[in-house]
C-alpha cells in the first residue's frame, strides 16, 4: 500500500497567462529600461501621416522611441509626401503602426511581409529623391507570426500591377497640400526656366537659365544658384512631361545629396491655375516643421 | 551597595545592545520597500519615525528629502533584481516576513551574498536618483550638460545624457554613511564600503550610447546621441557574475593602516570592481528562522540537469527530492485581429515538475 501510494501521479492545474514565444527570435514586452511607461493618448488632428489610419489612439512613447508629441511630429512630417506617391496600399499602415502604434498591453509591430511590400513598392521613389530605405525601418527586424499589424485585406499573392513608369518628381499632384509637403522636404525652391535636358548615364542632367527667383533659399548658397544644376534621379527614361517643354517657367524644388543637386519636385508656374495661386499665396505664412525645436 | 552594582551592571548591558543593533543597520534602508505607498518617506518628522534609517541617514533625509522617493525606489529595484538574479540558487534572496533586516541575519555576516547585496543597493540608489535627474523629477540636477559638440565618430552629442555622477554621488552620501560612522579600521565597514563602490562601477564601467536618426525621412544625415546608464538587469547580471568571482578576504595591517587583502596569499588584491567577503557562506540548506535561512525545502529544481545550479541534487543539497506530473494551461497561437484586439487559444500540456522534498 505504502509504495502504492508512492507511485501514484498528481495533478494539478495551473494556468499562466503570460504568452509563449518557442522558437520566435523576436522579443515582446517593453524593454527592460528606465523610461516612462508609454501612455495612451488620442492621435492629434496635425499628425497628418496617421489620419484616417483605423484607430485613434496611439502609445507616446512610440516604436521610433520618440517620446515627446513634437517629436512624432517632426519626424512624421517627412513621411507624408511618400504617403502621396501611392507606391503601396501598406504605405500608411507599415509607418503609423511604428510612429502611431496602437494602444496595447504590449507593443504589437507591423508584420515583416507588410514592411517588405511597402519597401518593395516604395523604395525605389524614396531613391528617386535622394533618399536610401532608412535604418528604423529595416524589416528583418520585424516578427514573422500572428502578432503583428497587417493590411486588413492581405492577399499573399501579390500580383504584379501593370503601372506605366512614373517620374516622381515630376507626377506630384497640383493640389496646395501636396506642394507644401513636398517644400518642406525639399532644401530649396526656385522659379526658373529650363535652358536644356540632357541624358547622362541613368539620370537627366538638367541645366536652368540664368535668370533665377528663389522661393526657399535652404542651404543653397548665392555662388551655387548661379550654376545650378539639377538630376532627375533614375530619371533617364520616365515620362516628364514639364520637362519637355522649355518655354514654361516652373517652380522647381531640389536638395543636395553628397555633391549632386536632385529635382525633387517641379510645378508649371501657372498664375491662371488657382490651386498654385492658392498655394503661392499660403507658401508665405506657411511654417515648415524645424528640426532643432525637438532636441534642446 | 549590591542594588547599586546590579543597576550599573543593567545600564551597562543596555548600552552594548544598543550599540550591536546599530552595527546590524547597514542595509536596512531596504525596509523603505514595505512601507505603504502613502507612507511619506520626507520631512522632519516622517524621517526620524523610519526605523531603518541610520542617524545619519535620518539626517539625509531631513535635509535631501526630494531624492527619498528615489531611495524608495531603489530599494524595491534592489528585493526584485536580487530575487531575479538568485532565481535558481538556493539562496534566492527570500526576504524576512517583518523587520528591518530585509533579508535576514545573513546580511550581517560578512558573506558573500551580503557583498552582492551591498553592490546592489548602492548602484540602485545611483540609478533611481540619475533617473530621476533625467525625468526632471529632482529639481536640483537635471542632465549632463557637460556632453556636448561633436564626437570624433562624427554624430551631435545632444539630448539628455543621465546625470549619473550626482546619482553616485548621492549614493555614496547615503548608502556608504552607516559605513563610515563605524569607523574605518574594522573589517566589516571596509567590506562593505569596497562592495558598494563596486556596485557605482558596475554602472560607471557600463553606460550606453543611445542614437537617434532625425534626418528627413528618417535618414542618419543628422543624428543625435547620448549617454545612457545601462538598464538595471544589466548592473544585476554584472554584479552577479562579480559574485560568483568574489575574492575572500581578511583584515590585515599594511604599514599604519588596514586594508583588506586575500585570505590566499597566491590569490592576487581584489580590484575595485570586484566583490570581497570575509566570512564563507552557509549552505543554505536546512530551515533556520534565526537567520533568515527558509532552506530549500518545497522549492522547484531542474531536474534534468545534473551540474546547473538549480539541479535538484544541487538545489535540494542531497538526492531530497521527486518528480510529479502537472497540467499545464498556457495562452498559445496568439494572433492580433484589425482593429485592434489580441486572441489567443488555451493550450494544454502536461509538464513533469521537480520539487526538493519536504
Amino acid at each position: 500500500m505504502k509504495s502504492l501510494a508512492s507511485l501514484s501521479l498528481w495533478r494539478i492545474i495551473i494556468l499562466i497567462l503570460p504568452l509563449v514565444s518557442l522558437g520566435q527570435t523576436f522579443e515582446y514586452g517593453w524593454p527592460d529600461n528606465y523610461d516612462k511607461p508609454p501612455q495612451c493618448v488620442d492621435i492629434p488632428v496635425d499628425l497628418r501621416l496617421c489620419q484616417g489610419v483605423g484607430y485613434h489612439q496611439m502609445l507616446l512613447p512610440n516604436l521610433l522611441e520618440h517620446e515627446s508629441m513634437a517629436e512624432v511630429k517632426q519626424q512624421a512630417g517627412s513621411w507624408v509626401p511618400l504617403l502621396h506617391k501611392n507606391c503601396d496600399p501598406g504605405t500608411q499602415l507599415l509607418l503609423c503602426s511604428l510612429f502611431a502604434p496602437v494602444c496595447m498591453e504590449r507593443p504589437i509591430y507591423p508584420c515583416r511581409r507588410l514592411c517588405e511590400n511597402v519597401r518593395d513598392g516604395c523604395s525605389p521613389i524614396m531613391a528617386a529623391f535622394g533618399f536610401p530605405w532608412p535604418h528604423i525601418l529595416t524589416c528583418d527586424k520585424f516578427p514573422q507570426d500572428d502578432m503583428c499589424i497587417n493590411t486588413p485585406n492581405d492577399t499573399s499573392t501579390s500580383e504584379p500591377n501593370g503601372h506605366p513608369p512614373v517620374c516622381p518628381p515630376c507626377d506630384n499632384e497640383m493640389k496646395m497640400d501636396v506642394i507644401l509637403d513636398h517644400m518642406c522636404a525639399s532644401e530649396f525652391a526656385i522659379k526658373t526656366k529650363i535652358q536644356e535636358v540632357k541624358r547622362e548615364n541613368m539620370d537627366r542632367k538638367v541645366t536652368l537659365q540664368k535668370k533665377k527667383r528663389t522661393i526657399k533659399m535652404g542651404t543653397l548658397k548665392k555662388k551655387d544658384l548661379k550654376k545650378l544644376t539639377l538630376y532627375l534621379k533614375n530619371g533617364a527614361d520616365c515620362p516628364c512631361t514639364q520637362l519637355d517643354n522649355t518655354r514654361n517657367t516652373y517652380l522647381i524644388m531640389g536638395r543636395k545629396v553628397d555633391k549632386q543637386y536632385l529635382l525633387t519636385g517641379i510645378h508649371k508656374w501657372d498664375k491662371s491655375n488657382r490651386e498654385f495661386k492658392k498655394t503661392m499665396k499660403k507658401l508665405k505664412s506657411h511654417k515648415c516643421p524645424a528640426y532643432e525645436n525637438v532636441f534642446k | 551597595m549590591p542594588t547599586v552594582s546590579s543597576v550599573t551592571l543593567t545600564g551597562r548591558l543596555l548600552l552594548l545592545l544598543l550599540w550591536a543593533a546599530h552595527l546590524a543597520m547597514a542595509t536596512n534602508w531596504l525596509s523603505l520597500a514595505r512601507l505603504s505607498r502613502s507612507r511619506p518617506v520626507s520631512g522632519a518628522e516622517p524621517c526620524g519615525r523610519l526605523r531603518g534609517l541610520s542617524p545619519g541617514q535620518v539626517g539625509v533625509c531631513r535635509a535631501r528629502g526630494e531624492v527619498m522617493e528615489s531611495v524608495r525606489k531603489a530599494s524595491e529595484m534592489v528585493i526584485e533584481e536580487c530575487q531575479h538574479q538568485f532565481r535558481n540558487r538556493r539562496w534566492n534572496c527570500s526576504t524576512t516576513p517583518r523587520g528591518i533586516n530585509v533579508f535576514g541575519r545573513v546580511m550581517n555576516q560578512g558573506t558573500r551574498e551580503a557583498a552582492f547585496v551591498h553592490a546592489l543597493s548602492s548602484a540602485a540608489v545611483a540609478v533611481a536618483v540619475t533617473r530621476g535627474c533625467s525625468r526632471g523629477e529632482l529639481e536640483r540636477c537635471g542632465c549632463d550638460r557637460k556632453v556636448r559638440g561633436v564626437s570624433p565618430e562624427g554624430f551631435q552629442w545632444s539630448g539628455c545624457s543621465d546625470n549619473l555622477s550626482y546619482g553616485v554621488a548621492f549614493s555614496q552620501t547615503f548608502v556608504d554613511e552607516p559605513e563610515r560612522a563605524k569607523g574605518m579600521s574594522s573589517g566589516r565597514p571596509l567590506m562593505n564600503i569596497h562592495n558598494n563602490e563596486a556596485g557605482r562601477k558596475a554602472i560607471l564601467h557600463n553606460m550606453q550610447v543611445e542614437c537617434k536618426c532625425h534626418g528627413v525621412s528618417g535618414s542618419c544625415e543628422l543624428r543625435t546621441c547620448w549617454k545612457v546608464m545601462p538598464p538595471f538587469r544589466r548592473v544585476g547580471a554584472v554584479l552577479k557574475e562579480r559574485f560568483d568571482g568574489a575574492t575572500e578576504v581578511r583584515l590585515t595591517r599594511v604599514g599604519s593602516r588596514t586594508a583588506l587583502l586575500p585570505r590566499d596569499p597566491q590569490v592576487k588584491p581584489p580590484a575595485t570592481r570586484d566583490l570581497v567577503y570575509l566570512a564563507p557562506s552557509p549552505d543554505f540548506c536546512r530551515l533556520d528562522p534565526d537567520n533568515g535561512i527558509p532552506g530549500t525545502a518545497g522549492r522547484r529544481c531542474n531536474g534534468t540537469s545534473r551540474l546547473a545550479p538549480d539541479g535538484c541534487e544541487l538545489l535540494c543539497c542531497g538526492p531530497g527530492f521527486r518528480a510529479g506530473r502537472a497540467e499545464v494551461v498556457q495562452r498559445c497561437s496568439c494572433k492580433f485581429s484589425w482593429c485592434c484586439s489580441v486572441r489567443c487559444q488555451q493550450c494544454k500540456n502536461t509538464v513533469l515538475i521537480h520539487t526538493c522534498r519536504e
